[in-house]
């Protein structure tokens, strides 16, 4: 109903038109609800009554006149004005500072603190969906896999974990196609047309497992996720609400994005497979064959793209012939 | 008597807001402005990350209150009453659970695991508690919205029908769209008295049935336009040196605009179910039992919306996202209303004299900030 505000002695008070007061209290038992855009301001009384106004301003001069001017600090800032370009651009500035400082240390510290056992039930149900789906049991022969296998155990004796870290699949790949790759918990899973590609060249195969080894050992899959885990949460905690659509496409994408390594990842597993194939006394350059290999069968000559997860085949063999003539000269 | 200012309040309108009233229909209205929350909503990131993400809580309150109070049924906005220390409270619970969840799970693998059960039961009272604090904190006319809703009720509405619904490859999604709707709607009270919905599930489907065509033809068409460009997509994968260079640059954008297009097809039928389910089961909805709600979204309208809301925010880095948001929520507002039996005064003026089935004493100290 219609009535005003006033301020009688040191009490606000509500009366109607006839001057009859309907509700009042002293100025410091009554609660003015801070200023938010240009909704109704409450004014709420000791006994549970409701004053309601979009006089925003008047109770601002009022609580101003009272010294309370500093509680509208907020809103002030948040007026449209000038200044929101300034503070555009700090956000912009700030944000790149999140995403270059902030997550990547987040990543490091989730990593850390990371129970071992989330890794082993993670790559556990991986596996056994890819089974589900589309991986199919291994038709190599015994003697063949028997070559590869103990190839693969005298690299993973000497990577960090040791041998027992270490597990290899024998898969038939079906959609997956020629392919290798390497579960958080060191299961390692390789396909039949990946060891028919090689045609016979077991070292090359156990260089290719080397890399896998490196992107274990470098925990390139946990990072990945909580990177992408961490991008999504980050912008939702500090956008508040971006809308559902931009949030579905944050955690699927974030999703579709830890499945595969950065480019910078692949490097660090190429130089490993190297290091490790020097120690083992195995040929370093069987990484690099294997490029060459899909070079020549799959013409991959695409140089890298903004688009790809994967360095482009050129330069990756170039950057491990590279280091090869370098940990020699050493 | 001082008068220092006299201000006048805003009477209980009677009026029709909206559209033209048939028979009693009263819909919301949204008066809050892009611009308005533009300063909002920068101020809000900006406090946030120079916290540290502590004002988080705090920049919630400010952008709900100014989402509620601008959402108006017959002259009055809605009010939002969370502080940002219940809701920080809230999250740091939340964030010590997990904690201690992580430190079991690494130094104590088996109770980590007996946690994880713990974890499936918490799940469901966190969100029961978060509807309930929601709606605890909401008010219309100076009376507090309630939520009855168990943690049971959550479970079989928030944990069983995603999975159901995941696992027949969204066959079952109306069921549990009906299952979240019957458990929000039946257990929302507003003062004393209660809402209750039941959507029949056919009308679901009927929505469902749209969405699941959009999707399959979507599809078609791509794998139809992909089938056509087969030979060109087989020739580069052979031998890419016989296609000139502008072929294969034009080869790998037609792969980006087709990935594009997949997921527009299933963001757009999502909308578009959204939209239908919303119309199914507001529409579906009563207030005491007489007082009809209504939704009448357009699904393509509503599906746009979102759409462009989407692709603006995007290409303007976020910038836009305010006016998307306003866009949003003043199309949904226009599109729902109470049917009200009877004299709207009365019917408020009887429920304020009830008063609400919360008092203040009964809130709750921590806000798990699930919102519904």
């Amino acid at each position: 109903m219609p009535c005003r505000l006033v301020e009688d002695g040191g009490r606000l008070v509500v009366c109607d038109d006839a001057r009859a007061e309907l509700a009042g209290g002293s100025l410091s038992s009554v609660e003015i609800s801070a200023r938010v855009g240009r909704i109704p301001r409450r004014i709420t009384f000791p006994d549970g009554s409701l004053f309601e106004t979009g006089e925003n301003d008047a109770i601002d001069r009022f609580l101003a006149h009272k010294g309370r001017g500093r509680e509208g600090i907020v809103h002030r800032l948040e007026r449209f004005h000038p200044r929101l370009i300034a503070f555009v651009a700090a956000t912009l500035l700030l944000g790149v500072l999140v995403y270059r400082v902030a997550l990547p240390a987040l990543v490091e510290v989730a990593v850390a603190v990371t129970p071992p056992i989330l890794p082993q039930i993670m790559s556990a149900s991986t596996l056994e969906t890819m089974d589900r789906t589309v991986l199919g049991p291994s038709k190599l022969e015994e003697a063949l896999r028997g070559r590869i296998l103990n190839g693969f155990r005298r690299i993973a004796a000497l990577s960090e974990g040791g041998e027992a870290a270490y597990t290899l699949n024998f898969r038939e790949g079906g959609p997956v196609g020629p392919n290798a790759f390497a579960l958080p918990d060191g299961t390692l899973i390789l396909t039949d047309e990946l060891v028919d590609l090689a045609d016979g060249d077991t070292e090359m195969i156990v260089g290719v497992l080397a890399h896998e080894i490196g992107h274990v050992e470098h925990k390139h899959s946990l990072r990945q996720i909580y990177r992408a885990a961490g991008v999504a949460a980050l912008i939702m905690l500090i956008a508040g609400d971006i809308g559902s659509g931009a949030e579905d496409v944050l955690v699927q994408g974030g999703g579709l994005l830890a499945l595969s390594h950065s480019r910078a990842a692949e490097a660090e597993a190429d130089r490993h497979s190297v290091e490790l194939m020097i120690k083992a006394g195995l040929d370093p350059t069987a990484i690099a064959r294997f490029f060459e290999l899909l070079e020549a069968k799959l013409h991959d000559r695409s140089k890298t793209s903004i688009f790809s997860t994967h360095p482009g085949t050129p330069e990756r063999r170039k950057a491990i012939m590279d280091l090869i003539a370098a940990t020699r000269r050493d | 008597m001082a008068l220092v200012e006299s201000l006048p309040a805003q009477g209980i309108g009677q009026d029709s807001f909206g559209r033209a009233a048939q028979g009693n229909v009263q819909r919301l209205s949204f008066t809050g402005s892009g611009s308005e929350y533009f300063g909002i909503w920068i101020v809000n990131i900006l406090l946030t990350i120079v916290t540290l993400g502590i004002y988080s809580a705090w920049a919630k309150v400010r952008r709900n209150r100014y989402f509620y109070g601008n959402t108006v049924l017959l002259g009055r906005g809605f009010e939002y009453h969370a502080t940002g220390g219940q809701i920080l409270i809230g999250r740091l619970i939340v964030f010590a659970y997990l904690i201690l969840y992580n430190v079991l799970l690494t130094f104590v693998p088996l109770a980590g695991m007996a946690l994880l059960l713990l974890l499936l039961c918490f799940v469901p009272w966190l969100v029961a508690r978060g509807l309930r604090f929601s709606a605890r904190v909401t008010s219309y006319r100076n009376v507090r919205f309630d939520f009855v809703g168990r943690a049971g009720g959550a479970f079989l509405a928030f944990i069983v029908g995603p999975v159901l619904a995941s696992l027949t490859l969204g066959i079952l999604v109306p069921l549990a769209s009906r299952w979240v709707y019957r458990y929000i709607g039946n257990n929302l009270r507003y003062g004393k008295k209660a809402f209750s919905t039941d959507p029949s599930i056919g009308t679901i489907y009927k929505s469902w049935a749209i969405s699941a065509a959009i999707i399959i033809l979507g599809l078609l068409i791509i794998g139809f336009v992909a089938f056509l460009n087969v030979a060109i997509v087989v020739t580069a994968m052979e031998s890419p040196d016989l296609l000139p260079a502008e072929m294969q640059a034009s080869l790998v954008v037609l792969m980006a605009i087709g990935y594009v297009l997949f997921f527009a097809i299933f963001g757009v039928a999502a909308l578009v179910y959204r939209a239908g389910v919303r119309n199914v089961a507001w529409s579906a909805a009563t207030f005491d039992g007489k007082h009809r709600l209504l939704s009448d979204l357009s699904r393509p309208r509503y599906a746009w919306i979102g759409i462009s809301n989407f692709v603006v925010t995007l290409v303007t880095l976020g910038l836009m996202r305010p006016w998307a948001a306003v866009r949003m929520a003043r199309y949904v507002n226009e599109h729902t209303g109470v049917r009200f039996d009877g004299d709207v005064g009365e019917i408020f003026s009887a429920i304020a004299q009830e008063g609400s089935a919360v008092s203040a004493e009964f809130m709750d100290i921590e806000g798990f900030d699930f919102g519904f």
